[in-house]
This record gives structure tokens, sequence and C-alpha cells, in this order.
């Protein structure tokens, strides 16, 4: 058949060649034009930057279709459809007036681009969509064969090789496996049986069963949780001035059990984007929420809390939309996308999802989750709850559910008004009364109220707080004395129930203080409404006393998270004209933008949960094709799609448009959204297992790897760095979660103003934790780590870009951390390397790459043992420092093995894998 | 010592370096000669002369900082900032109003306070008149206040900005304003960016180093000299004058230089072995970095080291030897700048003139600050003029913001100490040297010093002027992130041509 075949084919190639030939240009005057792909970047190229977004030079702008149809500025429209003769913009193109000419000075364009221009207006300049932004569609692998190919990514992968006629690398070798894997999956070095089992392996299936072995590990969600933590942009600060420390390390904790789980990636963005609004939901999902509050809080005096707030309250929104959807709409703040189809308009509605919850830039960075440390509270809280809705409504449980929690809804006293012998202290700090003295809270929901509860600070004798109703000489609600206690404290005060919503009016009056005075006495900083405790039975005081201690005690975790402002505390969402918070205009709902080819699923409420459910509906374009190409970049070192940060079409183009989307459709259908499931179809591929290393050819015709003609060589991450070195000096700490930790580091590294906090070194196996439990201050991150790439974890971060320069060979020569961990890199080969040095070698050698060592290498190690063991032994006191000070022994041989374990430590074996 | 003879010593200390600098690269090549390696090598080693064609791929990852031309002839090579954190207070510097000291004592008049925001001033703050006394100075007649008597000598080097303004009134916005172009963390700061553009001339030192006094970080902590969206390879080096002058910079305790030197070949050798079978370029720019390193390990101690600096010039600067100060950290910028460094900004800490302590009252405290920096940075001047430096090197003495010439009354009420707030609407900054006129004073305020009346420039205006004397259009001097070309100035800024030579 074959042979019968092949002539008759040639035959037809021949014959259709030459058809070709004749026909091209009649083929091409007809082709319909494809806007994305030709008319698109003509128009980002040459056009947008003086007639797009904020910019429309002569009242032109090409960035929507109806804008470009227009009548311009000449009172013409400047694109007629299906007339490019008579259209202005070809004509103004074509022009030989150079103050005429379109690019107004700039390079004219080519023949090629002024037809393609014409065909389209001809054919009725229709606008279309960029490929990302349409839905993903199931893509099945083209038809290829050969033995290299172990499954469908390799189809796609081979097809490109064969068009660059490029020839694919055969499988690495084990030793080389064992190591890409493992620090792929688990960002370090896999446990010595499962790589012994691997190593010692002739079954075929060995490759696979240590994939699965590592998507088992613990470490697997350490790993990837270290991931998105550059996304969220995760710190242990609040960054800006003082840069003061934040309770936050739950969430970390969360992503990594996530991550373990396996949680399934749709479930995962719910609950980081929308947790505290799924029915009844548990401390976990709130903790998710933390997502969006590893936003800055400004601390600094004087500063107005409303700038702040708004400011974090973009960066979310900017976050979901570079994180989670590959887009770049920090833009649209200040303009229209200049390049991409997003209204100016469309950023505020967006914004709108986000301008909810109760947070506003207080120092405390309220609303906090309470989870209680120990069983009794715990035990107390359940009973509490249950008695109340024994006894009370349902609403009223809700009620005290979230107050126990959250302490919310309760107002933030520096938003007080009507101020009178009072003020805010540094204009952000705490609200502080004189003598004499009132503040107004407005439009406080007091239905079914029946106390408050407030945290204040007084030392002051002989004061009396009222609490009055819609005026300041209203009814009075209570009237309390206060004793002076030296410290803050939070205090409940009961009165008769209230229905509705009123202006609350709190007033002090001191008669033992002069009337006019410039001290402070009362400071505020919240109140809160609540239902009284039901009285139901002679029980009830019981269950009033256990619902106070579970709102005072200091037992509890508490990490800041999202929380929806109850109705009377709305806030609403205005368009800033050019982004400016002072120009806010017309008033917007919350939406999604109605460009990208789907509207919010039916029966979804207009909330972050909404918002949530959009996001991981099947239907969203960009979502699954943001989490495929990201996994893909932590895997090969570069994203199909380069510029992970941005799939628009400013971004870059794909280099395997159909993988991405077969990877893509698999992972929300075939996989079921699971993270595993996808990072084992591509490190299962041939494609993944190939050599690393560079023939001739391919360093001349792909340098890049772009066409994955060989496996990925590449530098470390800064974690993996340190986790790498901690594992093969057998230092490393296996605990997992926690608060985060302070490994050694340089003193004088914190020199924040207004804040004190130290660097106080962790002691214990704290002091070898894997990296991404190390502290991370926003504004003088942990120096090693940063020199490797780190980022400062200020903004969300899409990706890490590698360098390689002096600065790091520093840090891993000389960094006191890396000279400790060579110390016991050293005691490890001697312990167990055997008697001889030639053995101790190769055992360290073996330990940190898995790999035998060359001969060649063994000479020039060796060496350098020889040479330092004759500068010891002549040098006592050096020989001690080598070895970690004074009171060490005079060991030469030791403090030359300390040596060569340092210089091991520096191979380029172990910076790259 | 005279010029000439600063010159000729000059001249030695070169010829010295650039044996030992030879001797320690034909060192290098000896020991690490293995076949083509050696040759990969040298190839790789780029001499500081070297000069790359001005191109559109400006980021190398594997030589990022080799130095390039800018697009455009470049007045400056170098830039020296002077950034006093905290904001220094114009009223008892440079900008002299006789009508404020009239005022002295007055409520303030509602039209200064209506619709404005302060960081600390609540309710009628009293007027607060010159806390100084001023004279002209030089031909160029320029107002200096008795509190810089050595600055005043200097003024016909100097142009004089009066009229600046920022909409920033807290330390850390208005400081990154300043230095990234952007008041919420995240951008490069302007070293970033000059080193990105054109690499450094040493390749044995960091190309934008940052030295800091006053006990403090400035209030935007290590992001003023962040890089950013640019590769981290770009971040300002914080040398120190206290510890090692550069992070991990000291061979471990024990470890000897020669040893020091023996591993670092090793590491190479074992790399270029790596080399062979993978024949991965980056295995040849790691080697490379090695080299680098070990370099550096020897001029960044060197350079930090200002005690073989002759006498004279210890005491021009007014330095104490062995202590973290400003003085020591001026002298520093000078050697370094010598030393081919691209670009040193200095940070001093402590110019928050509120008077709400002793420390930070104008008459107190904050008189302290000017003996500190006032003789250092008239020095600075002047050596870098007998060296004949000051032609090639920016130098800009600037806050984040000014002061009001309101007394600061602190949530209302008048704070113990002469003291000012922070102020947007008018403040002056000096530049000198780097293409920059002398003797010139431009823009003005109003007579009490409130508002800037003419010749109003703000950050994104001296940014573009630094980037245009370090020669390049600020406009399109441009990084991709995020879809978008960024630029330091973002959709700003205008270069001072009125202060250009």
């Amino acid at each position: 058949m074959k042979r019968l075949l092949r002539p008759g084919i040639s035959t037809i190639v021949v014959v259709l060649s030459a058809a070709m030939l004749v026909l091209v240009p009649l083929v091409r005057q007809n082709r319909k034009v494809d806007f994305s792909a030709e008319i698109k970047p003509i128009l980002n190229k040459k056009c947008i930057s003086c007639h797009g977004g904020v910019k429309a030079q002569g009242g032109f702008s090409v960035l929507f279709r109806e804008e470009a149809l227009a009548v311009t500025g000449s009172g013409r429209p400047a694109i007629i459809p299906g007339d490019p003769e008579n259209s202005e913009m070809v004509k103004r193109i074509l022009s030989d007036d150079p103050e005429e000419r379109m690019p107004y000075r700039h390079e004219p364009l080519s023949e090629d681009e002024i037809g393609i221009i014409k065909r389209w207006i001809r054919q009725g300049a229709e606008w279309g969509d960029h490929w990302a932004y349409l839905p993903v569609k199931e893509t099945p692998a083209p038809r290829m064969s050969s033995n290299w190919i172990k499954s469908d990514i390799d189809r796609f992968v081979y097809a490109k090789l064969k068009k660059e006629q490029l020839t694919p690398s055969p499988e690495a070798d084990k030793f080389t496996l064992l190591r890409r894997v493992s620090l792929d999956l688990t960002g370090m070095y896999p446990g010595n049986t499962i790589a012994r089992k691997f190593l010692e392996s002739n079954d075929e299936h060995a490759y696979e069963a240590l994939v699965d072995s590592l998507l088992a590990s613990g470490r697997f969600g350490e790993k990837w949780a270290g991931m998105w933590l550059d996304l969220s942009r995760y710190a242990d600060t609040k960054g800006y001035e003082s840069d003061g420390g934040r309770q936050i390390w739950r969430y970390r904790d969360w992503l990594i059990k996530a991550f373990n789980d396996d949680m399934p990636y749709d479930e995962f963005i719910t609950g980081q984007i929308a947790g505290d609004l799924l029915p009844a939901a548990t401390d976990e999902q709130y903790i998710a929420t933390a997502f969006s509050r590893n936003t800055m809080t400004n601390d600094e005096g004087g500063t107005d809390n409303e700038e702040f707030r708004i400011a974090a309250v973009m960066d979310r929104v900017n976050t979901t939309w570079e994180a989670l959807m590959s887009t770049t709409f920090a833009c649209v703040q200040c303009h229209s996308h200049p390049y991409d189809p997003f209204r100016h308009e469309e950023y505020y509605r967006f914004m709108a999802f986000f301008n909810n919850p109760r947070d506003e830039d207080i120092p405390a960075d309220y609303p906090l989750l309470r989870e209680f440390r120990n069983d009794t509270l715990k035990q107390h809280f359940a009973e509490l709850m249950t008695w109340i809705r024994q006894h009370g409504s349902e609403q009223e449980a809700r009620k005290f559910d979230s107050f126990v929690r959250t302490w919310q809804p309760s107002v933030n006293m520096v938003s007080a008004d009507s101020l009178e012998n009072a003020l805010v202290i540094n204009k952000n700090v705490a609200l502080a009364f004189s003598n004499h003295a009132r503040a107004r809270l407005k439009n406080v929901d007091m239905e079914n109220a029946g106390q408050m509860v407030w945290n204040y600070f007084s030392n002051t004798k002989n004061g009396t707080l009222k609490i009055r109703m819609d005026s300041p000489d209203g009814p009075v609600l209570a009237s309390v004395a206060i004793q002076p206690v030296n410290k803050w404290r939070k205090e409940f005060i009961g009165f008769p129930r209230q229905e509705g919503i009123h202006d609350i009016y709190l007033t002090y009056d001191n008669p033992s203080l002069p009337a006019k005075s410039d001290g402070f006495y009362l400071t505020f900083d919240w109140v809160g409404f609540l239902p009284a405790v039901p009285e139901a039975t002679a029980e009830a005081g019981n269950y009033r006393k256990m619902f106070q201690d579970l709102v005072t005690t200091n037992d509890v975790t508490t990490t800041p998270v999202m929380m929806e402002n109850p109705g009377w505390m709305k806030r609403k969402t205005q368009v800033f004209d050019r982004g400016n918070r002072l120009l806010a205009s017309k008033t917007v709902e919350p939406a999604v933008p109605r460009s990208l080819s789907f509207p919010m699923p039916e029966g979804t409420p207009a909330n972050r949960l909404g918002l949530a459910r959009w996001l991981t509906d099947k239907r969203n374009p960009l979502v699954s094709r943001t989490m495929a190409n990201r996994m893909w970049e932590q895997l090969f070192g570069t994203g199909i799609v380069e510029t992970l940060e941005d799939m628009g079409t400013q971004g870059m183009a794909p280099t395997h448009r159909e993988l991405l989307d077969h990877l893509s459709w698999r992972f929300m259908n075939d996989f079921k959204w699971s993270t595993k499931a996808l990072l084992k179809a591509m490190v299962m591929s041939a494609t993944y297992r190939q050599d690393p290393r560079i023939s001739n050819e391919l360093a001349e015709k792909d340098p890049s790897n772009k066409w994955y003609a060989r496996g990925p060589r590449l530098r470390l991450s800064a974690e993996q760095i340190r986790d790498q070195a901690l594992s093969i000096s057998g230092l490393m700490s296996d605990k997992m979660y926690g608060p985060s930790v302070m490994p050694w580091q340089p003193p004088g590294i914190w020199l924040s103003p207004y804040n004190r906090a130290d660097w106080k070194n962790s002691s214990g196996e704290d002091q070898y934790r894997r990296a991404l439990y190390t502290y991370w201050k926003r504004t003088a991150p942990y120096p090693s780590m940063l020199t490797f790439d780190g980022m400062p974890r200020v903004l969300c971060a899409a990706r890490r870009i590698r360098t390689n320069t002096p600065l790091q060979a520093l840090v891993t020569l000389n960094d006191s951390a890396y000279l400790d961990m060579a110390r016991h890199f050293a005691a490890r080969m001697k312990e167990e390397g055997g008697p001889d040095l030639t053995g101790q070698l190769k055992k360290g050698y073996a330990i940190a790459t898995y790999r035998p060592l060359q001969e060649n290498k063994l000479k020039v190690f060796e060496a350098l043992y020889r040479k330092a063991y004759a500068e010891f032994s002549r040098d006592t006191l050096r020989t001690k420092q080598m070895l970690g000070g004074p009171d060490k022994p005079s060991d030469a041989r030791s403090a030359a093995l300390v040596v060569v374990a340092n210089a091991m430590m520096n191979l380029d074996e172990l910076i790259m894998k | 010592m005279t010029r000439q003879e600063l010159n000729a010593q000059k001249l030695a200390t070169e010829a010295r370096e650039t044996i030992l600098k030879t001797h320690t690269r034909r060192h290098f090549l000896k020991e690490s000669a293995m076949g083509l390696g050696a040759l990969a090598m040298g190839s790789l080693f780029g001499c500081g002369s070297r000069k790359a064609e001005p191109t559109a791929a400006l980021f190398d990852p594997a030589r990022p900082l080799f130095p390039k031309s800018p697009p455009f002839a470049a007045k400056a090579k170098s830039v020296i900032f002077v950034h006093l954190a905290g904001a220094p207070s114009q009223f008892e510097t440079f900008d002299y109003k006789p009508e404020l000291a009239k005022m002295d004592g007055q409520d303030c008049p509602p039209s200064f306070l209506e619709g404005k925001q302060f960081a600390f001033i609540t309710g009628v703050p009293k007027m607060l008149g010159p806390q100084a006394s001023f004279a002209r100075y030089g031909q160029s007649g320029a107002w200096v206040s008795e509190n810089l008597p050595y600055l005043s000598k200097v003024v016909d080097r100097i142009s004089f900005l009066k009229a600046v303004t920022t909409d920033q009134f807290n330390h850390a916005p208005a400081q990154l304003l300043m230095h990234t172009g952007s008041a919420r963390l995240g951008r490069p700061s302007l070293g970033s960016w000059a080193t990105y553009g054109l690499g450094t001339d040493n390749q044995n030192l960091p190309g934008f180093v940052v030295l800091t006094s006053g006990g403090s970080f400035p209030d935007a902590g290590k992001s003023v000299w962040g890089s950013g969206f640019l590769p981290s390879v770009y971040q300002g080096v914080q040398c120190r004058s206290e510890g090692d002058p550069v992070l991990f910079i000291k061979d471990p305790e024990g470890m000897s230089r020669d040893l020091r030197k023996a591993s670092i070949d090793a590491i190479n050798q074992a790399n270029m072995l790596e080399y062979e079978t993978y024949n991965d370029p980056e295995i040849l720019s790691r080697i490379s970095q090695y080299e680098m390193a070990y370099r550096m390990q020897i001029t960044a101690p060197e350079v930090m080291n200002i005690n073989d600096e002759p006498q004279y010039i210890l005491d021009m600067y007014g330095t104490q030897p062995g202590k973290p100060c400003f003085a020591n950290n001026v002298l520093l910028a000078r050697k370094l700048v010598e030393k081919g460094v691209r670009f040193v900004q200095l940070f001093d800490w402590g110019w928050d003139a509120h008077g709400n302590v002793a420390s930070n009252a104008l008459n107190v405290g904050i008189l302290d600050k000017y003996r500190s920096v006032d003789q250092p940075v008239t020095a600075l001047l002047l050596d870098l003029e007998q060296r004949g430096l000051l032609d090639e090197t920016l130098v800009i003495w600037a806050g984040e913001f000014g002061r009001t010439p309101m007394m600061e009354n602190r949530n209302g009420i008048q704070n113990p100490y002469k003291g000012r707030d922070h102020h947007t609407e008018a403040f002056t900054i000096w530049m000198a040297g780097g293409g920059i006129k002398k003797g010139v004073t431009y823009g003005e305020t109003d007579e009490i010093g409130y508002t800037a009346v003419s010749g109003k420039v703000d950050a994104f205006d001296v940014q573009a002027t630094i980037l245009n004397q370090l020669g390049f259009n600020h406009e399109e001097f441009t990084y991709p992130f995020q879809g978008r070309p960024f630029r330091l100035t973002d959709v700003a800024g205008k270069v001072i041509r009125d202060i250009i030579a």
C-alpha cells in the first residue's frame, strides 16, 4: 500500500505546488484577514500609542471597533468598512506629505502591511478576539509517531520539532532525572529510601513510582506553596514606612495543606477569593481569603487610611488578574486598556467586588480571624453557640458566631466624626477624648442590639461614658463610670433592646478634670453592637460569662481575613477619573468585563462568591490557561507563553498554543482541576525527561530551548539553593507549618525607622527550616535569598527572572549560614564515606548530586584538599576557626574537608538542575 | 598637595591597579587553563573600557553589568545622589523669606489651610519665621543660611531649584516618588535604571552602591534602591562602613586568601569540566562570575577603606574613621565614583524637623545635622573638581519634600520645640557637576515660601534631567513589564533645560 501511495502523493504535491504558484496572489486577495494575527499586531505596534486608550489624536482611536469607525476630529470617520480607498486612515498612511503621513514622523508601513490593512477594510474591518480571550477548546494531539514519544504532550512538541528540523534528545540518565524531578516537584532532595529505590531499580515503571512518591510527599505542598507566595505577595510585615510585623502565616499553612491534599484548583481559587462568603464558612475557608489580605497597611503617622485602603483594594484587583488570569489590568485603573479590550469603567466595576470588605488600613489589620488555641475554649464556643441557637434566633446566632470569631462587625473609631474635644491620634491610630468630649458613629444598625462591646484605654479616674442615640443630647442608652486601668481592655455595656438604624453619640465627661484641657483621657480602638445574650434560663449568666471570656481571651491565633461589610456599612464604588481617587465620578455596581466573551454564570450573586464562580467556570478562557502555563514554566523554566504576567496582545505569543489549550482543557475536564494530575502528565512526558546536554547544532539553532529538543537546565531558585544545602548537610528540619522563622542573617539588615523590631536568630531546628518559612520583611527581605532573585513580595510577581552575578557567588562561598552547612556536609562525608579521603569525596559528591564522581573532578578536589591540609597543619588558629571556633579541635583533616565541602556546594551542577 | 600632585598620585595608583589586575587575570588564566575553556573564559573577561554598541536588547543575563553607551551623548558618567531623609527645611537653608519673619507667631491665615492636607498639623497653627540668618554668597549671589557656612563658599558651582513640588506628604511614599517615580513600592529606582541602561565601568565593584547614615534606613526601606521589575542584578548594593563593607564579601574565618583562591580555582576547573559535558554557556558565565567575586573581594574592601586617604583629604571631609557617619560616606562616594561606579546613593536619616522632641527641633537637634553634612558635601564638590571629576559626576542634594512655613501643632497642640510639618508645595534641592550650569538659581516661591510661583518642577522633572545628563531621553528609555513599556518618569517629566550647561 505504502509503496503504491508514495509516488501518488508526490505527484499530487507537485501539481498542487504548481497550481499554488499561480493561485497564491488570487487567494491572498480573497483570503479572510485574521484580525488578531494580522491586524492587531500592526495596530499595536504602529498606531495605538497615539490612537488608543488615553490618547486619541485627531479624535481617532483603534482600540474598539465602534471607536475606530466613529467620526473623528476631521468630521469624517477614518475607516469606512468596505471602502479602503476612501478611508482616511489609508489615505494618511499613503500620503506623501510628511506632515500628513502616518505613522506621524515614524517609519512608514511596509507594502505588505498596507496591503493587509486595505484588504481588511475592504472585507468590512471586522474586529476579532485575541486567542487567549476565546474559550479553551478540546484540542487533540496531532498524529505523530516516533519511538521517542511517550504521551500526547510529546506529539505536540514533536510536531514543532519536525517543523524546525530538530531532533529530540534521548532520556536523561537516572541521576539527572532523579535530581530534576525531585527538585521540581518537591523543591528539594527525596528521602534516601525513595532515591535508592529508583536508582537501583530496573523496572520500567520505576520513574513513575518515583514521581508518585514525590507527589505524595508532604514536601510537595511546601514547594508549590512557595511558588504561590510570590503570586499572593505573602510577607510577614505590613510594608510602607515602619513595616511592622503581621501574623498571617496561617495562610501559608493553608496553601501547603491545599497543595498536599491536591485541592481542586477551582476550589483552591474559590477559597482564596471568597472563602468567607461560603455558607457556614470554616476557619480554613476564612484563612484562604488572606490571599487578598497580603496587601500592605500603612501605619506611617499622618497618612490617610482611606487612601491606602483604596491602594490595597486596587492591589487585590490587579493581583487577581495577574496571578489568576495572566492579564495586566492595572493599566485600566487610569484609562481604557491601550492594547486589550478592557474599558476604564470596567476596572471600577471589577473593583466593586473587592471594595466592601471590613478592612480599613487600620494598624491592627482588622478584621482578624481568631482561632482558639485550646480545646476548652473551642468547646465553650460550641456550647455557647448551641445554647444561643436553642434560645435565640438563627440571625442572633450568626451575629454571635461572627463576633466571637472576628469581633465583627464593629466600628473602627478612627472613622468617627462630629468630633468635639476629641481627635484621631496622628490622623490614623486611634480616637482620643479630652474632657467633655464627643464623637458620632453614623448610621449604626441597632436592630435587636442589647449591648456594646468596646476596646479602649483609660487610666483616668472619675470619668463617665454615655451612649446616646440620634443626637448629642438624645436619649441615653447607657452611662458607665470608667475605672482607671493601665492597659487596653474590652468591656461589655448592656442596654435595653433597640430597633432600627441610628446615629450613636459617645460622650465623656470628667468633673475632676479642668473643663478645657489638652490631655487625653480615654482612647478608643473599636466598638461593636450586638444582641444581648438571651436571658432564657437561670443559666444565662454562665453563658454571658462564657461569651465575654471568648471575646476577651488572648489565647488565639489571629489572621487578617476578608469579611464583607454588613448592609449598613456598605461602601459605594465610584469610577476614578485618570485613576485619581480625588476625582471620583460615576457610581458603579460589581461586574466582570464584557469583552471576555462570556458573562457571569446564571444565578450567581454580584459579590466575590459570584466572581469566584465566574473565574472557575470552564468557559473562563484565562484561568486554566494561566495555571497550565505556570506549571509548565515551573518545570521547563519558560512558559509556553513566556510572559506569565500577560497573555494579552502585548504578551509574547505562545510557542505551542495547541499544546497549551490541550493541557488547559485536560486540566479542567480530564483531571478535574487536579494540580497533581496536571504535573504528573508533564513530568511523565518524554519532553520533560530529555537529556539536558546542548549539542552544537542546538546551541546554534535553539539556544534558549524554545522548541524543547533537550531537557531543561536551569538555575535553582533562591529557596531551592538554601533547601538543597540544608539537605546535603543533613541539617534540614522536617518540621512543617507554623510561624515564620529567623535563620542566621548578618547584623544590621533591619533598620526601619520608628520600628524597634529585631531579627532574633531562631534556635534549635528552627534555624534549619525550609526556605519558605523564613521571616519575610518587605522593606528588608532575607538578603541571601534576595541575591538569588527572591521577590520582595510587595506586589504580585508572576515570575522571577534568573540572573547570574558575583554577589550570588559570595553568598554560597562566604555567608556564615552556608559555611555552617559546609561544616556539617564535611562531617557527613567523613562519617558516611569510610576512612580514606577518596571515599569521602566520592560520598560527598554522591550525596550532593546522586552521581558518581568523575576521575578528573576527583583530582581537582584532592588537590584542593591537599593544599588546604598543608595550610591547616601549619596553622592551628585557622584550623579551629574553619571548624567553628576556639573550642574546636585542631584537626587539619577535618578543616581541609570543610574547604572542599564549601567548594562542592558551589559547583555548577549544584547551582543548576 | 597641589592638584598636579594629586593627579600624579592618582595616576600612580591606577598604574598599580592595572598591574595588579593584569597579574590576577593572568594568574587565573594560567591556573584554570584547560584547553578550550581558557579561551572561552578569556573572551568573557570583558575589559572595563569595552563599549558595546547601543542596542535594543539591553539585558544580557550573562553579563548584565557590562558597560553600554547611552543613545545620546552623555554629560555625566556617574551620579552621586545625596538624600537627606526626613526632608530638610528650605526656610533654614536656601529659601530666604524675610516676610515670613514678620508673620512669626501669628495665627496661620485660613487660606493656607483650607483644602490642604498636612501630616500632623491640626486646627490653626502659628506661623514660624526663619530660624536662621541669611546672606548672599559668591558671584551668583545665592542665598544661604548661617547653618551652612562651608557650602556658602561653593554656591557658584551649584544650580539651585527653589520651586520643587511633590504630591506626597508622607515620607515613605515621597521618597519612593523621588527615587522610583511612583509613590507605591514596586518600581525600579534611579540607580537601577542607570545601571540597567549603562552597565558600569568597573566590573570588580557593584555598579549601584548605597550608603546610609543617621542610624536608620530611609523611611521607604530598601525599596528606594530596589530594582522593582528590572532584573534583581540592578538593585542597589548596600555598602556598609561597619561589618563587611559588602554583604558576604569577607572570607570565612580560617580561610586564607590563598586558600580562597585555590578553592575558586577548583570550583572553576570542575565547572569547566562540566561545560565540556553540557556545552551550556551559562557555565562559562558562572565561571566568570566567580572570578569577579574573587576580584570584588579584593577591590571592595580596598575602596571602602578611607584610611589610605591622605590626612588633608580626611580633614577636608571631616571624616570620623571607624564610625559609621555621613562624612565617611561622602568620601566613600567620591572614591567609588573615581573607581568607575555608576551610581552612588547616599541616605542620611534624621531630618524630620517636627519639633515634637529636642532631637528633631530646628533650634536643637537639626543644628547638629547641618553641621554633619555641611563640610563633607562641600568637600565633595571641591575634591571632585580638583580631580577633574566634577564635570562628569552629577551631584544632587535633595529631601523628599519641604517643610511648612507654619510651626507644627501636632494633634492640635503647639509642639514643645521649633518645628515644621511636611510640606508638598515648595522645597529646594540643588544639583552640581555633570553638565549642570554653575551659579544658577531656578524657580521662585511666594513671599512666605508657601507655594511655588515660577520655575515649578517635580520629582519627574528631576529624574528626566538626571537621565538626560546620563544620555537618555526619559520618554524613550523603557522596560517592558506587565505588557507595557514602563519608564522611570511614568507619563510625566520635563527636562529642566534652564539649569543645563
